[in-house]
């Protein structure tokens, strides 16, 4: 496993305590699991995600990634709508494991109100709950 | 924060229904998340005979017709943690560890590595040469699975966990893929000794052999005195 100054968190995106990643591009949220949660996990053998257009509170479970023998759930980071999922990790659900905040996105969510964002967590508050 | 380590309680529940045990770890699991309640908990115990499906199912690895156990009054229950279908019986030892991995500080991947540790060094206790393979993940004994594992994470929570096979009736094991394999035998204890040690023993060397490895040390707690703590 990683040690918390080999992850990579870059600074120009939000954070959350259950590890997911957000990122603001106009309108439009793209969300993903962290460098940590990755690590944690371990090989990731499939991604359960919703469909465009399914609506979930903060908080609300929207997924899952099973790693090996287990299944762990995924976390709104705040409340919104569905747009778009990333259909590569039907066929490739290892891109999260090598590029999560890349090509491992998991979907694309319109905010229900837009300024949530900037009451995520930044990377130091990030790094802050990692070290407990 | 609180950095100290929570206690670790065991609870023995003996022969115990699926679900009752399913709806107790969610009590445990949703008790631990809101902060109601600090020790991690290990539960053990065995099943009556009950078929399991994965979070992604495994009706598809279902050998013969539902129809078929439901004569036998084998129930198919479906359940979130990850894997595919299995057989829980009595004579199988079922250890639920309902552990903040997130707060310990243990990644997902360990945590699985070290209940296939726990196993593998229960069974050369008893003279059971099992072993990891490359084959799937779980406990193996030459090309026969003897220990499984399946495991759900919430908000860093586990749930679900490991099952040995010490002395069981295998047969419904011939009734699936076990784990969604097909061409793969399962195995026990018993089977491979001959003559087995007896269910209680191995518990105890199961115990003793999680807290070698994970560090953890545990406090015996009755039924009574945890439904008390939720």
């Amino acid at each position: 496993m990683k040690e918390i100054n080999e992850l990579n968190l870059p600074d120009d995106i939000k954070y959350t305590d259950d590890h997911e990643w957000v990122k603001k591009d106009g309108e439009i949220l793209t969300i993903g699991i962290t460098d940590y949660a990755q690590d944690q996990l371990g090989e990731i053998v499939f991604v359960e995600v919703p469909e465009a257009g399914d609506s979930f509170d903060q908080g609300d479970e929207f997924g899952t990634v099973e790693s090996v023998k287990a299944v762990s759930e995924m976390y709104m980071p705040i409340a919104g709508e569905v747009v778009e999922v990333n259909e590569a990790l039907e066929d490739g659900p290892e891109l999260v494991n090598t590029s999560c905040y890349d090509q491992g996105w998991i979907m694309k969510i319109k905010p229900q109100n837009p300024s949530d964002f900037e009451a995520l967590l930044d990377k130091a508050a990030y790094l802050d709950t990692l070290r407990g | 924060m609180d950095n100290s380590t929570p206690e670790k309680w065991v609870t023995d529940l003996g022969v115990i229904n699926y679900q009752e045990a399913y709806t107790l770890q969610q009590q445990i699991s949703l008790a631990k998340t809101e902060g109601d309640l600090t020790p991690d908990v290990i539960l053990v115990l065995e099943h009556p005979p009950v078929f399991t499906l994965g979070k992604r199912g495994g009706t598809e690895n279902l050998r013969v017709p539902p129809a078929f156990l439901k004569e036998k009054g084998i129930p198919v229950i479906p359940t979130k943690r990850g894997g595919n279908i299995t057989y829980h019986g009595p004579g199988q030892i079922v250890l639920y560890p309902i552990v903040d991995i997130s707060r310990a500080n243990i990644g997902i991947a360990d945590f699985v590595n070290t209940l296939e540790e726990t196993m593998i060094r229960t069974c050369q206790t008893f003279g059971v040469n099992a072993a990891r393979n490359p084959k799937n993940h779980g406990i193996w004994v030459a090309n026969n699975k003897i220990g499984s594992i399946g495991l759900s994470v919430k908000h860093g929570v586990c749930h679900h966990g490991l099952a040995l096979n010490v002395n069981l009736d295998l047969t419904p094991f011939s009734w699936i893929n076990p784990c969604g394999l097909q061409g793969v035998g399962m195995t026990s204890m018993a089977q491979d000794l001959g003559n087995p040690p007896m269910t209680t023993t191995v518990k105890t060397h199961l115990l003793d052999n999680l807290s070698h490895v994970t560090g953890f040390s545990f406090k015996t707690v009755t039924p009574e005195q945890l439904k008390k703590a939720l």
